[in-house]
């Protein structure tokens, strides 16, 4: 399998290997916040896949003279996060670096015949996302001393959010289709299941959730590099759509949310029991039998 | 003519060397980038400020002409104070003298202001903070001042150095950035 979210070992027919890694500099400047948002980053590959983690390592790149009381909260952060998740840390490794880093190596179980992937998406489905779009946005802000304390707050918690109740939501209705957005942002991510699956999408501008401040910080010229990478990399058809708007769809995410493709008879359902843990969760569009990967933005459902 | 040179620093930092010069200057500043994404996020951040934008490609990157519209450069509209006076307190005492009349006198400043009624931005910082955090009496002004809408600014920097971001009983925790856009659109300053 190429493309995944994490890797897989078939251990036994009904039982397969998930494993991922994931680490990166703080995003924000509290400690235990940052912890927590790379354990919840970490985590998500598994969810995406619909696998349960069931251990973590540590991966620490740290300063000497931030490895007391700031080291601690970041790896309290981590276990809060690894706790919730219903796995458990069983080691870790660290070594000294200028810039701090921190993250985690993953490994859970899943159901090779249950299991999420991102080549399952049918023309028809709808296309779900279960948080607001534009960290990306408001980390570059952040840097910058651009951006307002709520705005900062309501990127944090999103962050911190674990996709395991989105998780367990698709998978209890069956959904096949799944994917994490993250660092190619939701272009970049949907592209990879429409090319897996040989299908295109709609999606609709007025549907997308945007985090609070991530559309007026775009204005302002707060667009991480890698928004104009992920730009580069897929194409859309988005006439008249806000520029904005289309710039929180490239935004590399961290700790984004889950994207699935869900058959429409399920849809209803499952959005009302989604928006009890994601209060932002969405219906954004649907998957289309046009040219294979190909991506229009219309400004609402028709 | 004012020159940024943003190239080889990575974004956002081009933007706020460009806010930096805008600030500052009362006519055109030029900017030199060395990659598209700066070029674009400085050009983005000079029209939200209502500059007109002129692109030149030049050997290794770009130059930005940003040229200040007729407003004045600064945050965007609802952003703005709303209020004509700012009152700038960096000290929870008013004047010098004794500890006591100094601090008497701030709070029975605050609460003369609550009771005047009007509106406009009060901004705390260095030890000013404490009135905000610590000190019962003054707090009590300040939040009846934010109740009649004026907006109260809190520094969040001086907040996290005085071990008082837990105690903070009035007012919004702040930024220099917010500060700053406060103190320059208002009216006048009173500081205290």
């Amino acid at each position: 399998m190429s493309g995944e979210d994490a890797g897989v070992y078939l251990l036994s027919d009904d039982l397969a290997l998930v494993q991922t890694v994931d680490f990166f500099p703080p995003i924000v400047d509290d400690p235990k916040a940052f912890g927590r948002i790379a354990a919840a980053n970490a985590l998500s590959d598994i969810y995406a896949m619909g696998a349960r983690p069931l251990t973590a390592m540590n991966i620490v790149a740290f300063p000497k003279k931030l490895c007391g009381e700031v080291l601690e909260a970041v790896l309290l952060g981590g276990y809060d996060k690894v706790h919730e998740a219903g796995a458990v840390v069983i080691g870790g490794h660290t070594i000294e670096d200028d810039e701090p880093k921190y993250g985690l190596a993953v490994t859970g179980i899943v159901d090779p015949a249950r299991m999420m992937t991102v080549s399952a998406a049918s023309k028809g489905d709808a296309l779900v996302i279960t948080k607001a779009l534009g960290t990306g946005v408001i980390a570059t802000a952040l840097k910058a001393g651009m951006a307002a304390r709520e705005v900062v707050q309501a990127a944090t918690d999103s962050m911190m959010l674990l996709n395991r109740s989105a998780s367990e939501a698709f998978l209890a209705r069956g959904v096949r289709a799944c994917t994490d957005v993250t660092g190619f942002g939701l272009m970049g991510h949907l592209s990879e299941i429409l090319n897996a699956s040989e299908v295109s999408a709609t999606l609709w501008e007025g549907s997308i959730p945007l985090l609070p401040g991530a559309v007026e910080l775009a204005a302002q010229g707060m667009l991480p590099e890698g928004a104009y990478a992920n730009r580069e990399g897929v194409e859309v058809e988005a006439p008249g759509v806000t520029r904005e708007v289309l710039d929180c769809m490239y935004d590399p995410q961290t700790s984004g949310g889950l994207l699935a493709c869900v058959k429409g008879d399920r849809v209803d359902e499952l959005l009302a029991e989604l928006r009890k843990s994601c209060p932002r969760a969405a219906v954004i569009g649907e998957v289309t039998g046009g040219d294979t990967g190909s991506i229009k933005v219309l400004p609402g459902k028709e | 003519m004012d020159v940024v040179d943003a190239r080889g620093v990575a974004c956002p930092i081009p933007v706020t060397m460009t806010r930096n010069a805008l600030e500052k200057s009362q006519s055109a500043v030029v900017v030199l980038v060395d990659n598209n994404t700066a070029c674009e996020n400085v050009s983005r951040f000079a029209n939200s400020q209502g500059c007109e934008v002129e692109i030149s490609q030049r050997e290794g990157g770009f130059e930005l002409k940003l040229t200040p519209g007729e407003k004045p450069v600064e945050k965007k509209a609802d952003e703005k104070p709303t209020a004509d006076v700012a009152f700038l307190v960096t000290s929870d005492e008013l004047g010098q003298g004794e500890r006591e009349l100094g601090l008497r006198l701030m709070r029975m400043f605050l609460y003369t202001a609550a009771e005047s009624g009007g509106k406009g931005t009060a901004v705390f910082m260095n030890t000013g903070v404490r009135l905000a955090a610590e000190d019962e009496e003054a707090a009590a002004s300040i939040s009846r001042l934010a109740g009649q809408g004026w907006k109260v600014l809190v520094c969040g920097t001086c907040l996290d150095y005085y071990g008082l971001k837990d105690s903070l009983k009035a007012g919004t925790v702040s930024n220099m950035y917010e500060i700053q856009s406060a103190l320059v659109g208002a009216g006048s300053v009173v500081s205290l």
